[in-house]
């Protein structure tokens, strides 16, 4: 593993797993769909996070391959739930979006099984199937940046007129923010690859660019899922809402 | 007949004021995109704040009088039309996340 990175993936595999405990602990009494899809990403993730970096974390060479082929499915497994929370919640009728799910779908699949048809996990990028796979990941994180984006200028909008409370109007901003920071770590995964696929050995930059992004990822995610009072009343403070005209 | 929000209030905008089709329709879409809202997934509520905090300055500009109680009209008589008609509220994305902030 990375020289540094993996102590911000232990980081963000531990808050991953409360945020999916949080948010099928929510599901379990709203029974609404997007938060048990979103804490099923998280929990898969949490997983494939903590059992990729335990290695590096207790100094032992590598799990076995089995352990390492469950550790990848994992997270692959976690995607799925992620595309369909992004589709439900953003675009729950355009037709596109399915097709988009669909491609995405099949780039994980196809590219996971292919991926690791011999047993293992062959990160490189120089083979077509991890680029293949590296789509069918990184392109909902970047769907989700650019949705949540698009929705927070509207509900800026809406804030203004009393529509939406200016803490959803943020929360958009943390997640299209989320989005990004995991776009920049896949973009990371590629360096990754290409750097494993030479070297052996990962340059500090590949190393600062995932610890960052895994890091940043968490601090997001933390204001967005476990808001301080402090930071809600900042943000409710400093929103601009229109009086009604016949208020006076 | 109006088949969704927009046109009943597009409709009633038309009645309330000397505008025309067109201008009533272009005055409530620029409105709704003022105020971050989609025409074709509005709501009664959305519709009530956009008429009572944007649309008395949007009618103000094309000249209409008494824009404030216009709109406060036109808006109770969309009440009871969307009502009659069965025009309900959609779950939106502002709900999925104000639920995500919640313990």
């Amino acid at each position: 593993m990375e020289e540094n990175a993996y102590l911000a993936s232990i980081l963000a595999s531990i808050f991953f797993l409360i945020a999916s405990m949080r948010l099928i602990r929510l599901h379990r009494r709203t029974r609404e769909r997007p938060e048990l899809l979103l804490g099923l990403y998280f929990a898969f993730s949490g997983i494939y996070y903590l059992g990729y970096n335990t290695p590096s974390l207790l100094q032992f060479d590598a799990w076995p391959a089995p352990i390492n082929l469950a550790i990848e499915w994992a997270y692959i497994l976690g995607v799925f739930p992620y595309l369909l929370f992004i589709r439900s919640v953003f675009r729950p009728a355009a037709t596109w979006a399915g097709c988009f799910v669909a491609v995405c779908s099949v780039c994980l699949l196809v590219g996971t099984l292919l991926l690791t048809q011999d047993g293992t996990v062959d990160y490189a990028l120089t083979n077509p199937w991890f680029v293949v796979q590296w789509f069918g990941y990184t392109a909902p994180c970047f769907w989700l940046g650019w949705e949540a984006m698009l929705y927070r200028q509207n509900a800026t909008k809406r804030a203004r007129i009393g529509l939406c409370p200016p803490i959803v109007a943020n929360r958009y901003l943390l997640i299209a923010l989320f989005g990004c920071f995991q776009v920049f770590a896949c973009l990371a995964d590629l360096s990754f690859a290409n750097e494993v696929g030479s070297s052996e050995t990962v340059s500090l930059l590949t190393d600062a660019l995932l610890g960052g992004a895994e890091i940043a990822s968490v601090a997001v995610l933390w204001l967005a899922f476990f808001p301080p009072v402090r930071y809600t009343n900042w943000i409710t403070r400093r929103a601009v809402i229109l009086p009604t005209p016949m208020d006076g | 007949m109006a088949t969704d929000l927009f046109d009943l209030a597009a409709e009633k905008l038309e009645t309330s004021t000397e505008m025309d089709r067109l201008a009533s329709r272009g005055t409530l879409r620029i409105a709704l995109k003022e105020a971050g809202l989609d025409a074709h997934k509005l709501t009664v509520t959305q519709l009530r704040a956009v008429f009572e905090k944007l649309m008395p300055k949007e009618l103000e500009a094309r000249g209409v009088s008494d824009a404030a109680a216009t709109c406060q009209a036109a808006m109770n008589e969309i009440a009871i039309s969307a009502d009659s008609i069965g025009i309900a509220s959609a779950a939106s994305p502002d709900d999925v996340f104000k639920r995500l902030g919640e313990s």
